[in-house]
């Protein structure tokens, strides 16, 4: 293998692939970044086996060339030593040679020589079929990443609650995430027609959505989404992220929404966010951070938070219209700031069914975000 | 590189059920191999392992050349999971890891094997969460465990896994390996009872070290004889400065308890079986001083001794208690 690269190409792809190589692996090739060049360009993978980032540089790429006299071939560098010495080297590019499993990089006047490992020895990410394939905007996957994600379960008691469900539905892609105290929920339409894809339901782990939503930059571009048995890919233009999936079936959610209501608010978003976290200060002291909401007359709300040994808070919101019968609820103050943060609106419709009964909160205009919340029991 | 066919001579029952059990596609979600040192336990595990990850298997027997095959000898198979101990014991955090691993789908495929080295080397936290996913198995993971000793594994895991036991090797013929490897008769027959393999034996075999602390063994033989009062300095003095380690320490008892099952052959005429046969003049003296009821006692106290050992006891007290007992 033999290619000269410019530096800070090489540089970039690099750290973007260093973000999926841990250094506490069981499985030692792990350590390494694998480096494959072909007459395309050169791909970087790095694994920890949950998550894996795949980045390619083009030989060129708008006219410009980045990558210059390839040989074929592939080797797997110590990834603890070759980001340094890449950042560090003295010129603007960069040859790679290797031989066998030892490996040159010289750059100007300084020659480096690595041992590197048998790029057999890596493990083999799985070919992905581009029929199974549906692009959605990166910044939208990001918004359904964050407005989920936060609802995972943290507990490992039932491990498949600590992934986010996708699911594709009658040309809708929906996106569950419970912890079983709470559920949040964003389903989307897709144009492309989609009774042909092989999966209808799979589980991706919460820490990988995490982490892909750090990767992916806030852009209008599309990203395509495809699946296998055992994998999932969202790539981009030049970088692919796959993950593994969360093995189980995921509970049947649809069941817990409550299709009637028997009082519902309208209320700003902003000024029921502030008024909870303001009633929460005090909650926190006790232990499970519960805060009161009654709805009154005259179209006001009262939330209300005591722990007896700190002291307690009463506040009255005025909201734009309070139907339905008399409420007293308590619930979890984070989790209702949480929904009422995920919910891209100022207005929201809180529909309740009696103290005792889950309650869903929504955008005030669409019903694509859904945000459940079960209430607590005081007495 | 071992196959099916070389571990049939070495395991014939063994083999021959696992090859029935590939045969017929009936693996089972859990295996339990137990067998002294260098039975082939290890080798065992990656053999199946390798069967069932191998591409371009003919009936039974994996090719050993494929990217799956080799990558399981290097330990890099992404869906092989391995397990050894940590220091002492096998904690609970790697069996964590374990579970985790687990509840995803797996890398390349939804095949899982799993190995745990030592398994009874797990601790009781340990061993109860993996108790906790061998009750419920997914279809395509295969557990595989291996240890020395089987009944200090949880009788629960125990009667999860189907129990393969690896029978020993028979010592007669690692001795005349040995000696086709130019040992002396006497070194062969001492080394064999030590392990089982043959390349470690000849190690052993030309360690100074080894040699040394044999030397040593006869001498606190001796003077427990002789000067039963300077034992405990002989100890201090001598003993503890070349057993440095509790590995080395261990090795030293257990040329001890080698010396001590001598004397009760002697003492039942059973001369054939008899270890340490350039020293039969200091056997005979030994067989007269103790009774038999004295030595099989401290045969215990040896065992027990070694136990201490694993247990992290001080070295130095473990052997001071161990001479006092025999004196005694």
């Amino acid at each position: 293998m033999k290619f000269i690269i410019q530096r800070d190409q090489l540089m970039e792809s690099v750290q973007n692939v260093m973000k999926a190589i841990s250094s506490r692996t069981t499985i030692p090739i792990l350590t390494g970044m694998k480096i494959e060049a072909n007459e395309n360009g050169i791909k970087l993978t790095g694994s920890d086996s949950d998550i894996s980032i795949e980045s390619f540089i083009p030989k060129e790429e708008d006219g410009i060339e980045y990558v210059e006299q390839i040989e074929p071939g592939s080797i797997v560098l110590q990834a603890k030593y070759f980001p340094d010495i890449v950042k560090k080297l003295p010129q603007k590019t960069v040859e790679i040679e290797s031989e066998g499993l030892q490996v040159t990089i010289r750059s100007g006047s300084a020659e480096f020589h690595l041992n590197g490992q048998d790029a057999e020895e890596y493990p083999q990410l799985p070919q992905l079929h581009t029929e199974d394939s549906f692009e959605i905007p990166t910044d939208l996957l990001k918004n359904l990443i964050k407005q989920t994600v936060f609802a995972v379960s943290a507990v490992e008691t039932r491990p498949i609650l600590t992934g986010v469900n996708m699911k594709l539905e009658d040309n809708y892609l929906n996106f569950v995430a419970t912890d079983s105290h709470r559920l949040a929920a964003r389903k989307i339409p897709l144009e492309v027609d989609t009774t042909n894809m092989t999966f209808s339901s799979v589980v991706i782990p919460g820490k990988s959505l995490n982490e892909l939503n750090k990767i992916l930059e806030d852009t209008q571009e599309n990203i395509e989404i495809s699946v296998t048995e055992n994998q999932i890919l969202f790539r981009t233009r030049h970088l692919y992220f796959l993950s593994r999936l969360l093995d189980g079936n995921y509970p049947e959610t649809s069941r817990l929404i409550p299709e009637q209501s028997k009082t519902v608010v309208h209320s700003p978003t902003k000024e029921l966010l502030q008024s909870i976290d303001r009633a929460s200060l005090l909650a926190k002291e006790s232990r499970n951070n519960v805060v009161r909401l009654s709805a009154k007359e005259n179209n006001q709300l009262e939330i209300s938070s005591n722990s007896p040994e700190v002291g307690n808070v009463m506040e009255e919101i005025n909201v734009n219209s309070i139907e339905g019968e008399e409420l007293k609820i308590s619930f979890s103050a984070k989790y209702m700031m949480d929904a009422l943060k995920a919910v891209e609106n100022d207005q929201v419709r809180i529909e309740f069914t009696g103290a005792m009964r889950p309650f869903i909160i929504r955008p005030i205009d669409n019903d694509q975000i859904l945000q459940l919340i079960l209430p607590v029991r005081t007495y | 590189m071992k196959t099916w066919s070389d571990m049939s001579q070495v395991q014939p029952l063994v083999a021959k059920m696992l090859m029935n059990s590939i045969a017929k596609d009936r693996i089972s979600h859990a295996y339990l191999f137990h067998g002294t040192k260098g039975t082939g336990k290890y080798e065992l595990s990656l053999l199946l392992a390798k069967t069932i990850f191998c591409q371009n298997r003919e009936s039974t027997e994996p090719c050993h050349k494929c990217v799956d095959c080799h990558r399981i000898d290097s330990g890099n198979h992404p869906d092989v999971h391995q397990i050894i101990p940590e220091g002492q014991s096998i904690k609970k955090e790697q069996i964590l890891h374990l579970q985790k691993e687990f509840r995803y789908t797996g890398m390349e495929s939804n095949r899982k094997v799993y190995i745990i080295k030592d398994a009874d080397k797990m601790t009781g936290n340990a061993s109860n969460r993996l108790l906790k996913f061998l009750e419920e198995p997914s279809k395509l993971t295969t557990a595989i465990l291996l240890t020395e000793n089987s009944q200090s594994i949880l009788q629960t895991i125990r009667s999860r896994c189907q129990i393969m036991s690896l029978k020993p090797l028979n010592p007669t013929n690692i001795k005349k390996r040995l000696e086709q490897e130019g040992l002396s008769s006497s070194n062969a027959t001492l080394v064999a009872a030590l392990t089982n393999e043959v390349t470690e034996g000849l190690e052993i075999s030309k360690d100074e070290w080894f040699a040394n602390a044999r030397k040593l063994v006869v001498q606190l033989i001796e003077v427990l004889q002789e000067k039963p009062n300077e034992a405990l300095l002989f100890i201090h003095n001598q003993w503890m400065q070349h057993f440095k380690d509790r590995e080395q320490l261990q090795r030293g008892l257990d040329l001890l308890l080698i010396w001590f099952k001598d004397i009760i052959y002697k003492q039942v005429d059973h001369e054939n079986a008899i270890i340490f046969i350039s020293e039969m003049e200091r056997l005979d003296k030994s067989s007269m001083l103790w009774s038999r009821k004295q030595v099989t006692n401290t045969l215990g106290e040896i065992m027990e001794a070694k136990r201490k050992l694993d247990q992290n006891v001080n070295p130095a007290l473990v052997m001071e208690q161990l001479t006092l007992h025999i004196q005694r």
